[in-house]
């Protein structure tokens, strides 16, 4: 079984195999490096080993910390199923997100309440990560505060957040560190018109296409109401206008938005097709329940349309994260207050259909699925004001497999019941298949 | 295209010879490379910032032919684009794209009259073991140049002891594959990583395979240039 695959290779195979390639090598799996930055090296091919679920701490329950929780994933193992490791890091600070450095060895955790960065080290030794640095200077350095997506970029790790240390209103921006933890740059977020729609200065997540020198980014709202309760928010008719309605379309090295484009609903996570013949990125508006599809022209410009509705917009099912296949053909839902699970063929992305649904949950949340898309994987909390109240309030890691047609459980880890928290974003790794140090001379090399 | 630049042949990455890694090759099956697709015009050089990402680490390594020197030396007074490679590296999308890519652009720097003694290349070897001075040698064929308007440094170093700091400071992970016995392969996992480095040794700059595009490196080095002069459009 292989694990690990040579340098980059994988990520460079994404671009060259779009029919007329010439190596004979296969296009490798790609699924859960779709849902954060691919650009890493060491991505796994085959099972994974360990599930990590950054963790909202929950006051009197357990040590009432945020924490790296570290699951057994691997069905091998004697230990499968099982919590083998929950790393505290004190205090509660609205755990939400992460991102693995482009080496792989380091997961970036952030807190969107306290603005904290955790770096862990989860290379050395994936079953017992360890806390090596917590980088505090964002709100101080940048005026941002709700650090929420971390995307690998080469020797450098590009911040989206979500408010201001100002006015904790939803005008952020983007902030640069390099893999040591020190800031290298901030971008605010676009409020001029650009390309025929007008900014409004939120941000929520970010992706990049290497191939066209693109960044897109989306729009959610500030730290004003993503820290409101939720009841509360949707009565406030004022604070329900102050959520993000657009996307940009970034030049990535100039670090410079060229167009912004009408996107209303609060536009979330931002899903780059990987399949070298495309040119196309998928959002979910989390208030209108649509897929938005964004392409660009043959002109060049970028044009986003509307291309599906996630169930009945007019209950809210309040879609809160999508994850793409490696080929770019399918695509999960998670809506939140159904607690749905939902499939989509992108086969055609202008009219993906909706062929599979799964109630998974009494509140569901990220979704994940393995390289392969056998394994997928969801947890439940959304933020620790939005999540539902009493015997909905379920708090868990759910694993199933996919054979294509029906999800079916294979493990669970009661989040309450462990005295964990809040289960929230999720990533993958495996036990090491290489070793530090200078390769043997030829004399002493292995047979392989 | 519209301006537009599409490497490597319509949407596809190509895969080619590699054109000059050595003498070392010239009688093997050269490796091939698998550029990554370009489909964009870049931004016109000084339009932008490179931004500072952290300082270029300073250590002892080892010419062609054994001397030892500061790496110091050749990451600072010239605008420096530095690869860490391994000479037997296989993988299309590794050190054989990195070196092509080298190759690609000195040509487009060599045709530009005003980059001439501006830039400097270094390939360091991250494996002291196998890449020794003479096997560097062999790599660089007739590319290395001490001198001339864009010199081309081929380096080694004596032990892991002596390279892990500077590894450490490029942020360059690199492991040792094992075979299913847990035995040491020759295959060396790492990140396909080249750096662009400024006159004052700051890395200003980082390359991995998605990013390999040389018109877009091209203008890097030229936004440096202009920098430098004191040029801005």
């Amino acid at each position: 079984m292989i694990r690990h695959i040579c340098p980059s290779l994988l990520i460079l195979l994404v671009f060259v195999f779009s029919g007329g390639g010439v190596l004979a090598v296969p296009r490798p799996a790609l699924a859960d490096e779709t849902c954060n930055s691919p650009y890493t090296t060491r991505l796994i091919k085959g099972q994974e080993d360990y599930v990590h679920v950054w963790t909202l701490g929950v006051e009197g329950l357990g040590d009432g910390s945020d924490k790296l929780v570290t699951i057994d994933a691997n069905p091998k193992s004697a230990q499968y199923g099982k919590v083998v490791h929950a790393l505290p890091v004190g205090g509660r600070g609205e755990a939400h997100h992460m991102g693995f450095t482009d080496d792989r060895k380091y997961l970036w955790a952030g807190g969107l309440d306290d603005s904290r960065i955790h770096i862990f080290d989860v290379g050395t030794d994936p079953s017992k990560p360890k806390l090596v640095q917590t980088v505090g200077d964002l709100p101080q350095k940048t005026g941002f505060v709700g650090p929420h997506t971390f995307y690998a970029l080469p020797g450098r790790m590009l911040v989206q957040a979500l408010s201001n240390a100002r006015d904790h209103g939803g005008a952020t921006g983007m902030a640069v560190y390099n893999n040591k933890g020190e800031l290298v740059a901030k971008h605010d977020m676009p409020t001029t018109e650009i390309g025929g729609a007008k900014g409004d200065g939120y941000g929520y997540d970010l992706a990049i296409n290497p191939r066209k020198n693109a960044l897109l980014t989306s729009s959610f709202t500030g730290w004003n109401n993503y820290m409101m309760d939720l009841g509360k928010l949707v009565q406030d008719g004022e604070a329900m206008k102050r959520f993000g309605a657009t996307m940009a379309v970034w030049d990535l090295k100039a670090m410079k938005p060229k167009q912004i484009l009408s996107v209303p609903g609060a536009p979330l996570e931002v899903r780059w097709s990987l399949n070298p013949k495309d040119n196309w990125a998928i959002t979910a508006t989390a208030l209108t329940s649509k897929l938005w599809l964004i392409r660009q022209d043959a002109k060049g410009a970028w044009q986003a349309k509307e291309v599906a509705t996630i169930g009945d917009p007019a209950k809210i099912p309040l879609p809160v994260d999508i994850s793409i296949t490696a080929d770019g053909k399918g695509l999960w839902v998670n809506t939140f207050m159904d607690g749905t699970t939902r499939y989509f063929d992108l086969t055609n992305p202008d009219a993906p259909k909706q062929v599979y649904t799964k109630s998974t949950g009494k509140q569901i949340n990220m979704i994940s699925q393995s390289w392969d898309g056998k394994r997928v994987y969801i947890t439940s909390s959304l933020l620790a004001n939005w999540d539902k109240k009493g015997d909905d309030n379920e708090q868990f890691l759910r694993a199933f497999r996919w054979d294509g047609k029906e999800l079916t459980l294979a493990f669970e880890v009661d989040f309450t019941r462990e005295k964990l928290g809040r289960a929230h974003h999720m990533k993958f790794t495996a036990k090491p298949a290489a070793k530090t140090g200078a390769a043997p001379p030829p004399r002493q090399t292995a047979a392989r | 295209m519209n301006g537009r630049v599409v490497a490597a042949g319509a949407a596809l990455a190509a895969t080619l010879l590699v054109s000059l890694p050595g003498s070392a090759h010239r009688n093997e099956q050269r490796p091939v490379v698998a550029r990554p697709v370009m489909d964009f015009t870049p931004p016109p050089a000084g339009s932008y910032t490179l931004n500072v990402i952290h300082a270029a680490p300073d250590g002892l390594v080892a010419d062609l032919d054994g001397r030892p020197r500061r790496l110091s030396e050749l990451t600072r007074g010239r605008i420096t684009l530095l690869s860490l490679v391994y000479t037997y590296c296989p993988d299309p999308t590794g050190c054989p794209l990195g070196y092509e890519t080298s190759v690609t652009l000195r040509r487009l720097i060599l045709s530009d009259a005003r980059l001439h003694g501006r830039v400097r290349f270094v390939s360091l070897s991250f494996d002291p073991v196998n890449d020794s001075p003479a096997a560097m040698r062999a790599y660089a064929g007739g590319n290395a140049a001490a001198h001339g308007p864009l010199p081309w440094h081929f380096m080694t170093s004596a032990s892991m002891k002596e390279l892990g700091p500077i590894l450490d400071g490029f942020g360059q992970e690199i492991e040792v594959e094992l075979d299913p016995r847990g035995r040491p392969t020759r295959t060396i996992s790492h990140m396909l990583k080249l750096f662009l480095i400024d006159r004052a040794g700051r890395v200003r700059e980082i390359y991995s395979t998605a990013f390999l595009h040389p018109e877009t490196m091209l203008n890097d080095v030229r936004t440096l240039v202009m920098e430098e002069d004191g040029r801005r459009p």
